[in-house]
């Protein structure tokens, strides 16, 4: 019995160390490409915008956010214009000439949160 | 919310790594006690029965944390993803991972609940149906799964990996538990052989379905090396080689066991008890590898072989500090100073636990070279003064455990400029930064096996249990920094540092392992090991001397 409860003891502790241990990366799903571009400078006053993942994502539990030269940010209506389970479209409008940002948070279907900017200026 | 999201991201880690510790528990143990002593449990007498019942008991409480553990991981998951994505808890339930986490946990409920009242035939059909649920559950909520592209190998890849894995390393407590109940070498003999042919096969499968993996995840030979995924696939297969190597080891001596019940059974316990650690330390990197995106989608930022060779070609060890204030942070912090006394807008602060990187200047590096060449001095002093010790020449040498506080002192104070005792972040507030937690959590750990060491060393503790205090942690330690990674560890420069933190952490562990041996064996094995380990930290030491950042 005291070996079992040595090995048991033994047994939480290490799960305990190790587990403090781990760090989460909390970034599976990669950005493949974008419209536009990160760093890209448009002309355009509004059109499409999409985001494309490496791996399958659940889209009614991500989203797109546009935040304007101002500070502030607009959540985006996501558009099913695209086929496949990689990729989250919408359509922008009404930019004003400055630098915006074009933030993501994805749910990939693993489980993993992920999320990021991509930052473009539109010209004057 | 943005701080809650990279706390979370640690935390999930950590219940993703207890999760597949106890799945694995639970596999494991189902295998083991239906068909390796289960069938013969009569033929073994009170061993058999004895082994039944504490199995059993070992098995209840795997799945009931495995049911916990996994639950905790749903509930978290969906709290988080309702509160950064502003949508109500009811809508984070409905997504997969939390459906299919639920059908793990109620699974692994259930089985806790089957296994309470013995183990019948039926009850043993019904538990296999659920062990299988609950490992299709986690398999539907893998890399596999997340794939664009076609699925199916894969997700049986991962499947039999995941089930092979948990038969071998989850049934090797449930065979010491055999082992550590009786003598009888006929008894360990007979469990012995029948644990030994299910081993080959869980490891033909393992392999076979490790290798589909990592030619899908892993892709091409360069990203073994340039990426943060191949670097822990590889500490996977040299870990996995590390328990084949104890693994036929034991298959040898239970062998010569059949031929002759004479032979002493210690070493089998022993190996055993190695192979528990090695195990369970591959199945939390596992954990930690979930979290990272497959090498073969990291098309950018990889390290090339020329980066390597010039990061890690040697060069004189720095003995010098920089100063606290040269440092970037304390720059950026004098800048948005001198920004906010002129009221003009302030440049973006780090926030330690945002999950971005600070700032880093040369003296940066320099900072976190000294800190290192300085450990790295002290630890190669450490086993230096263990190997005179063990030499038994200069019964002083029987101090070098206190170098340990000094080497925790020394690490507490400077691992983290920017928090208490150097920077501005209070202690407890630093305390939500895991990176920062991380090195806390070595330091105590440094201090508290020094500590303990010592007073065993020098006789002022006599219990044997004690002395393995020092084995156990470092390994633990060892295992820790396998799992240790920077934050963004994809990105290259943060994998070039991670790089040296392998070979750390397997010299620590054979180390820890060693010395373990060499207190826990007897004669040649226990002279053996114990020539082995202070030249594993002695080695230790060096890589330490030679760590670089740019």
């Amino acid at each position: 019995m005291h070996t079992v409860r040595f090995l048991a003891r033994a047994a939480v502790l290490a799960a305990v160390m190790v587990a403090v241990g781990s760090v989460a990366a909390c970034a599976h799903a990669i950005l493949v490409s974008s419209v536009p571009a990160a760093g890209a400078v448009v002309h355009d006053k509004g059109g499409r915008v999409m985001v494309r993942f490496n791996s399958r994502i659940d889209p009614v539990r991500s989203r797109l956010l546009l935040v304007r030269p101002d500070g502030v940010s607009t959540t985006l209506e996501l558009t099913d214009d695209v086929p496949g389970r990689d990729t989250l479209t919408a359509t922008i409008s009404e930019l004003t000439p400055g630098a915006y940002r074009l933030r993501w948070q994805v749910l990939a279907i693993d489980g993993h949160i992920a999320r990021g900017d991509i930052p473009f200026t539109v010209a004057p | 919310m943005a701080l809650l999201l990279d706390i979370f991201g640690f935390l999930s880690v950590v219940l993703r790594g207890l999760v597949l510790s106890t799945q694995s528990l639970v596999i494991g143990g189902i295998v083991f006690l239906s068909f390796i002593v289960g069938p013969v449990a009569q033929k073994l007498g009170s061993v058999g029965d004895a082994a039944m019942t504490r199995g059993r008991r070992l098995l209840f409480w795997s799945a009931l944390t495995f049911a916990g553990a996994e639950l905790a991981f749903v509930v978290l998951e969906c709290v988080v993803l309702a509160g950064t994505m502003g949508i109500p808890l009811s809508t984070a339930f409905g997504a997969a991972f939390a459906r299919f986490g639920l059908v793990a946990a109620g699974a692994a409920a259930a089985i806790a609940f089957l296994v309470r009242s013995g183990l019948m035939r039926t009850r043993i059909a019904a538990l296999f149906a659920l062990a299988l649920a609950a490992l299709a559950a986690q398999v539907a909520t893998s890399h596999a799964a997340a794939q664009i592209g076609s699925r199916t190998v894969l997700l049986i890849a991962d499947f039999l990996h995941m089930a092979a894995a948990a038969a071998w390393i989850g049934g090797i407590p449930y065979f010491l538990l055999v082992l550590y109940r009786t003598d009888d070498a006929r008894a360990h003999a007979l469990v012995g052989r029948r644990f030994s042919m299910l081993l080959i096969w869980t490891v033909a499968v393992l392999v076979g379905a490790g290798l589909v993996m990592a030619v899908a995840y892993v892709g091409s030979v360069d990203a073994i090396y340039g990426t943060a995924y191949g670097v822990m696939v590889a500490t996977k297969v040299v870990l996995l080689l590390a328990l084949l190597f104890f693994g036929a080891m034991n298959n040898r001596i239970i062998a010569r066991m059949t031929r002759d019940p004479g032979v002493s059974v210690l070493r089998v316990r022993r190996f055993a008890e190695v192979e528990i650690a090695i195990g369970f330390t591959v199945l939390f990197a596992a954990a930690s590898l979930t979290s990272q995106p497959p090498a073969a989608d990291l098309l950018g930022d990889r390290a090339s072989l020329s980066d390597i060779a010039e990061r890690f070609a040697p060069r004189w060890p720095r003995f010098t500090s920089p100063d606290r204030d040269q440092l970037g942070l304390f720059a950026l912090q004098k800048q948005i100073d001198a920004a906010a006394a002129n009221n003009a807008p302030r440049p973006q602060a780090y926030v330690p636990g945002e999950g971005i990187l600070p700032p880093r200047n040369a003296a940066d590096i320099a900072w976190s070279e000294y800190n290192h060449h300085l450990a790295g001095l002290l630890v190669l002093a450490i086993g230096l003064l263990a190997l005179l010790d063990r030499a038994g020449k200069a019964p002083w040498a029987r101090n070098w455990p206190l170098l340990f506080l000094l080497l925790g002192g020394f690490l507490w104070i400077k691992a983290d400029p920017e928090v208490w005792p150097l920077g501005d972040v209070g202690f407890w507030a630093s305390l939500r930064d895991p990176e920062v937690v991380q090195h806390r959590v070595f330091c105590l750990l440094i201090a508290g096996f020094g500590i303990f060491e010592w007073r065993v060393r020098t006789g002022r503790i006599t219990s044997p249990r004690a002395a393995l205090v020092f084995p156990g942690i470092v390994a633990l330690g060892a295992a820790l920094l396998l799992t240790h990674s920077h934050a963004l560890s994809n990105i290259k420069e943060q994998l070039l540092i991670e790089l040296s933190h392998v070979p750390l952490a397997l010299a620590g562990m054979t180390a820890g392992a060693a010395r373990w041996l060499e207190l826990r064996l007897d004669g040649p094995g226990s002279r053996v090991a114990g020539w082995v380990w202070p030249p594993a930290f002695m080695i230790v030491g060096l890589i330490l001397l030679l760590y670089r950042e740019a």
